[in-house]
């Protein structure tokens, strides 16, 4: 038990160090995009009207941002910042990053696990029961739904949805709040007003992930249930469920669990294009806005560092989990 | 001595998409209490299958012959293996009146569950015993292997011992049910010569100890003369030859079996080269006509080999062989 603590330390200590050098790489990114924060704020003052030379004022304008001070020293300010929820202002917004993301960070991410959730609880069972199935029915319909799943785009779907919804039931299922909820601050009404319209985005995510997760799923559970070991443990008398669950099922779960960061990813790589449909426009939408429209590097920087702080963070979670699973993994870093 | 498994005409075939591939044809033998009995041949010789068809353990695709007839004789009267359609009937055979060890004991173990758990579960599964019990039984029974510290190994996973402790287990593990037949598909051959030998002087004392069977697949024949007090020699899915160990072993009678004694190194003749047996095993989809050995055969008597079946002829007592270069009375 002990033992495990120190695991589970050893590997938060890990994730923080993981975070900090990505923390580094975004500055450095951010840092590369052509002009600076004062730059921006001249070049807005001038057009509002306001007269100004710009040698000096840019040179006054760089202290009074920080902007002076060396790469490093900008860089741990900025971490110290980003660690406590605070990524500075916008310089082509000029408003607070963190008050402009708000929940919509959070709503985004909810979404995305939301729908890597759906996909591995339908992925898991069904995967598992087609790869120890021999039905041919039951297979190739697996297989009709995994190739659809995988080569119908996101948005598509999300198209032919709104099309049926709006034809049929006379619903628009565009946006995640109703108008009453927009802008109220959050209460339960609210929550459940949000959980109404997030089916959609959910349902649409999960789909092509569902589809993918299947696929790895029946794939490294074909693979335990031709080992050895499920042999053996049939000639010792073990069957039914008990020799496919406790067996190849429990054995196959490991590399599942492994394959959920990077699903994670991909998903919140397709939640723009599907809230860019849905005008959800409490999603995704504001990391294309910031990175592709207005050249945003505070903004973009922020979004991308959360995004990583998540991956890294479900990281650590899978990790602890895989441990959990197989002693092999929790014995060989435990010593 | 009584006997423990009769084995009748066992003929079994594979559905594949090439058609049925027969894998066993038509092979009889049986195993008597306290009685090692060698099942030898090369690789795809069907010796490995012929074991699992005792189990019932082939894959969903193997159709068996109507004349096949596997028969268990148990204190309770005789039961016939290949009868049983569930897998929760066929308890009774797997691991109950039979155990199995594999040649890989790595692999053979589940890797993320303990040996331990594994022993118990079991045990649980065969017997009446509370989880408390099992557990002391399994280690009691780590212990009577040779197994130091088996308070500790009980809770270990097979990646943590070494090849011969997991080999030991293994067997700790299969005879921990009390089962009156032990089959074990080439147990040794995975391990290190020295170990090999431990191995195999701890099955010896144990099966007298626990007065069962054993039925000992391997390809290697020092092994089987070692071990074994009858040996079975099969070449593409028959029974060629059968008898007591050493009557076989010196005096072979079957072309193949006398090819595979000249194949293997003499140390006392270093300077002698070695002398394979020509060819390779056919591929069990263009299974010779007539005599299954017919392709490598360097004793050919005519065309009868090439057409016909060769009957199984004595030619001692117990020594059975099937060549068409005996007469009925089994003279050449």
């Amino acid at each position: 038990m002990l033992q495990f603590a120190k695991f589970v330390l050893t590997r938060a200590v890990m994730a923080l160090i993981t975070l900090v050098i990505v923390s580094l790489v975004v500055f450095s990114l951010m840092e590369l995009v052509p002009g600076d924060c004062a730059e921006r704020y001249l070049a807005f003052k001038n057009t509002q009207g306001s007269s100004i030379q710009i040698a000096n004022e840019l040179a006054a304008e760089r202290v009074r941002l920080g902007l002076d001070r060396p790469f490093l020293t900008r860089w741990v300010s900025w971490i110290g910042g980003a660690f406590q929820g605070d990524f500075g202002d916008s310089c082509i917004l000029r408003v607070n990053i963190a008050q402009l993301l708000g929940s919509k960070f959070y709503i985004s991410l909810g979404l995305c696990l939301a729908s890597l959730a759906l996909a591995y609880a339908i992925a898991i069972p069904v995967g598992i029961i087609a790869a120890a199935s021999s039905n041919a029915f039951l297979n190739n319909g697996l297989r009709l739904f995994s190739y659809l799943g995988l080569a119908m785009p996101n948005f598509l779907l999300a198209l032919m949805i709104m099309l049926i919804g709006t034809v049929y039931f006379g619903e628009t299922l565009t946006g995640l709040f109703s108008n009453e909820y927009r802008d109220a601050p959050w209460s339960w009404d609210k929550f459940v007003d949000l959980l109404k319209h997030a089916w959609l985005p959910i349902f649409i995510l999960g789909w092509s992930a569902t589809a993918f997760a299947l696929q790895t799923v029946r794939a490294l559970m074909s693979d335990e249930i031709g080992k050895l070991y499920v042999t053996a443990a049939a000639a010792r008398g073990v069957s039914g469920g008990k020799l496919l669950w406790r067996y190849p099922a429990r054995h196959a779960l490991g590399p599942i669990v492994n394959s959920l960061g990077f699903d994670l990813n991909r998903i919140f790589n397709e939640l723009p294009i599907v809230a860019l449909i849905l005008t959800l426009t409490e999603a995704g939408a504001l990391l294309i806005e910031a990175l592709a429209r207005s050249n945003d590097q505070q903004l973009a920087g922020a979004i991308i560092f959360l995004l990583t702080a998540s991956i890294v963070t479900l990281n650590f979670f899978t990790d602890v989990l895989l441990a959990v699973l197989d002693p092999r993994v929790r014995k060989s870093i435990i010593r | 001595m009584s006997d423990l498994i009769t084995v009748q005409n066992l003929t079994l075939q594979f559905r594949t998409d090439e058609g049925l591939i027969t894998a066993v044809e038509d092979v009889s033998f049986r195993v008597r209490k306290g009685e090692v009995m060698g099942l030898v041949g090369e690789s795809g010789s069907g010796k490995s299958v012929t074991a699992k068809a005792l189990m019932h353990l082939n894959a969903k695709n193997a159709v068996y012959t109507p004349e096949s007839k596997i028969i268990l004789h148990t204190d309770e009267g005789d039961l016939d293996v290949l009868s049983l359609r569930k897998a929760a009937d066929m308890k009774v055979v797997r691991g109950g009146a039979i155990s199995m060890i594999f040649q890989e004991p790595m692999a053979s173990f589940a890797p993320a569950i303990s040996i331990g758990k594994q022993m118990v579960e079991q045990l649980m599964l065969h017997s009446d015993m509370t989880k408390k019990q099992a557990r002391s039984h399994s280690i009691e029974m780590l212990d009577r292997v040779g197994i130091s510290d088996p308070h500790k190994r009980v809770d270990q996973f097979a990646f943590e011992l070494s090849g011969g402790m997991r080999q030991r287990a293994m067997i700790a593990m299969a005879l921990s049910t009390n089962p009156k037949l032990l089959i074990a598909d080439e147990p040794t051959t995975a391990l290190d010569v020295t170990i090999q030998a431990q191995v195999i002087d701890l099955m010896h004392d144990l099966v007298k100890e626990f007065d069962m069977g054993i039925i000992f697949i391997t390809h290697d024949l020092g092994v089987v003369a070692q071990t074994c007090d009858y040996v079975s020699v099969m070449y593409l899915g028959r029974l060629i030859e059968k008898g007591p160990v050493r009557e076989v072993i010196r005096d072979p009678r079957h072309p193949y079996t006398q090819g595979l004694i000249d194949a293997l190194p003499k140390l006392d003749e270093l300077d002698k080269p070695l002398t394979p047996i020509p060819g390779d095993i056919p591929s069990p989809l263009e299974r010779p006509k007539g005599c299954v050995f017919n392709t490598r055969c360097s004793k050919i008597v005519g065309d009868v080999c090439m057409n016909d079946l060769p009957r199984d002829v004595q030619v001692d007592p117990v020594h059975r062989v099937a060549c068409h270069i005996y007469n009925e009375e089994g003279q050449a």
